[in-house]
């Protein structure tokens, strides 16, 4: 008799489960963007309500932009420290992966509040200064994503090799490590991205028009054209996901090994 | 490349210790290697072979000592400007570059134009035979084909010193064997002074124009590999270079020692030992021969165990009071034996070496 498992059962499950929580309501949101004037028929009319909308460009180019700088901003900060970290600074590891964590624990209002008050004059009152801000709420998910790519290569011999090879640390860094966590690296940048781009606590605190901002004010004039923008921002989220999973990665193939 | 294109340069370390707080992993080391000699650094684990060769190397700073390539001062020198070809272990290819692009990049970092890299990896490929694995990556080539490319890598930029840092450990036995020819003819074919640090005494032997064996963070002795094994300078070196038994003895006189029924001499060991003292007596396999039962200074035993090595077979004899004694014995002579048989045997050489029991 052939034995009894739950392994398929619990597969089913949990394809239904996705299924009713997550697929139907995508459906039937994209479902509801495309109704027509007063919920009948089928158009166009909240897309091309939400392409013309006052605010629309501006926004979503102003949270592009700031995300984009925050990305490379966390990069900057977080690769030579974590590369340090995981080959001569080990005993600050802790210490930092605690401060690293401290954006989650700190709440928005605090945080939004107090940093506004370090960050420097010139930064002040200025669109930019929201870049900080969303490094440093990206830094928990930035923090693990390297670490864990750092803790899957031979580093220490990697550098070294370079190194004996007469590479600058900088030289090391960009042509050998880089690639060599590559994917810890694009999950950062995306992580980093993503959160950027539907940060809305800060920005609303401190008083700045972002994309997810100006969603809020004109979701309360157009109920429909506020459906059309959440499914519009989850095609645009999938689409970036696409774009960085089907990036070429060099030597990835594998062929057979000959002696 | 050959050797008119290199100057084979002169290493020294002198005196260099590395302390880990106050764990003495290098321990004042002198040596000189000589333009264009090979030397193996051979010792067990932890006794600061690795960290001399990383001294070297410039990946770690020596707590006392000079280091000199050529007569000049390398102390301060980082590692990226030390000119030292390292192969490690672990290969250590760089993963996303290609076979030619691991090669090059030394050169690329020494801002060598295009057509001189060109020419080089292809001297460097066809060095190590690897001229049909340009554009392959490092995960599309075995083990042994790693460390070619790491070798050729290392010396692509034509090294002061080429640093080899227990290449063949991650290699099987068949390619290993193959690998460590491979690296001397190409010491030899460049003229490259080389430093080689293993922890296998039969790949020290078979390459090295010297070895040294080294036990807690000292040099305990260097000298050729026939010398190293027939002349030991301390039991320590007996007993880790070739096979060796220990067997328990007593002084007897200045200089004498009664083992196993007979009478010896004890060769030049530093140590004094005084009469009545029980030692350690350091006998090689093939200082022991087979007599016959009759022989009145032979010492008995049972035939305990037989491991087939090829030409040669070890037999180990249990005998009364001492551990159990390895002779090598013929294989053709040794089939006459059998486990349990009585067997006689006694010491064929006039001098052992001795330590403190």
């Amino acid at each position: 008799m052939k034995k009894f498992t739950l392994k398929w059962p619990l597969i089913i499950t949990a394809s239904l489960l996705a299924i009713f929580t997550f697929i139907v309501p995508l459906y039937g949101a994209a479902l509801y963007s495309f109704k027509g004037n007063g919920g009948k028929g089928h158009s166009w009319v909240n897309y091309q309500w939400l392409i013309h909308a006052d605010g629309f460009y501006p926004s979503l180019f102003t949270s592009l932009k700031l995300a984009v700088l925050a990305a490379a901003l966390n990069l900057l900060l977080m690769v030579p420290t974590m590369v340090y970290l995981n080959l001569k600074g080990q005993r600050f590891k802790s210490l930092v992966d605690f401060l690293c964590i401290l954006p989650l624990i700190i709440p928005v209002v605090s945080l939004a509040i107090g940093a506004q008050v370090a960050m420097p004059k010139f930064l002040q009152n200025t669109q930019y200064e929201l870049v900080f801000f969303f490094v440093i709420i990206a830094l928990p998910y930035t923090y693990r994503a390297l670490d864990t790519s750092l803790q899957t290569v031979a580093l220490k011999t990697l550098v070294e090799a370079s190194r004996s090879l007469g590479a600058s640390w900088t030289r090391t860094i960009i042509r050998v490590i880089v690639p060599a966590i590559r994917s810890g690296i694009t999950g950062a940048l995306f992580l980093t991205f993503a959160l950027s781009i539907g940060e809305y606590t800060i920005t609303s605190l401190l008083h700045w028009e972002t994309f997810p901002t100006w969603t809020v004010v004109a979701a309360q004039q157009n109920i429909l054209g506020a459906i059309a923008i959440s499914v519009f921002s989850f095609v645009g989220a999938i689409a970036l996901l696409s774009a960085i999973a089907l990036f070429p990665k060099r030597g990835s193939q594998r062929v057979e090994v000959e002696e | 490349m050959s050797k008119k294109d290199r100057t084979s340069s002169t290493l020294e370390l002198r005196g260099v210790s590395r302390h880990f707080g106050p764990v003495k992993a290098l321990d004042g080391l002198d040596l000189t290697v000589n333009p264009g000699e090979l030397v193996a650094l051979l010792g067990p684990s932890g006794c600061g072979k690795t960290t001399a060769l990383r001294i070297v190397a410039g990946l770690e700073v020596a707590t006392s000592g000079e280091l000199l390539v050529n007569g000049e001062r390398y102390n301060e020198t980082p590692a990226n400007h030390r000119d030292m070809g390292m192969v490690f272990q672990s290969y250590s290819l760089f993963p996303n570059l290609t076979v030619s692009e691991n090669i090059e990049y030394g050169l690329r970092a020494r801002k060598v134009d295009t057509d001189k890299r060109a020419k080089r990896v292809t001297e460097m490929l066809e060095l190590v035979s690897l001229e049909s694995k340009v554009k392959a990556y490092p995960h599309q080539l075995s083990g042994g084909q790693q460390q070619r490319v790491a070798l050729a890598r290392a010396l692509a930029i034509q090294p002061r010193v080429l640093l080899l840092d227990e290449p063949l450990s991650a290699l099987d036995a068949q390619v290993r064997s193959q690998i460590r020819e491979e690296i001397r003819r190409i010491q030899l074919d460049l003229g490259i002074t080389t430093l080689f640090v293993t922890h296998d005494q039969e790949e020290a032997m078979a390459i090295s124009d010297r070895v040294g064996v080294m036990s807690h963070g000292k040099l305990e002795q260097i000298d050729k590999p026939i010398a190293l094994y027939n002349n030991p300078a301390t039991p320590f070196v007996a007993s880790f270079v070739g096979l060796a038994n220990r067997i328990p003895a007593e002084i007897t006189a200045k200089g004498k020692a009664r083992v196993l029924n007979q009478k010896v001499n004890i060769s030049g060991s530093a140590e004094v030992f005084v009469e009545g003292e029980k030692v350690n007596v350091i006998i090689r396999p093939e200082s022991l021969e087979l007599v016959s039962e009759s022989d009145a200074n032979a010492t008995r035993g049972i035939v305990a165990l037989k491991s087939f090595l090829g030409p040669l077979t070890k037999v180990g004899i249990a005998v009364e009071g001492a551990p159990l004694i390895h002779l090598h014995i013929s294989s053709r002579e040794v089939r006459k034996l059998e486990i349990g048989e009585k067997i006689a045997f006694k010491i064929s050489s006039d001098e052992v070496m001795a330590e403190r029991a």
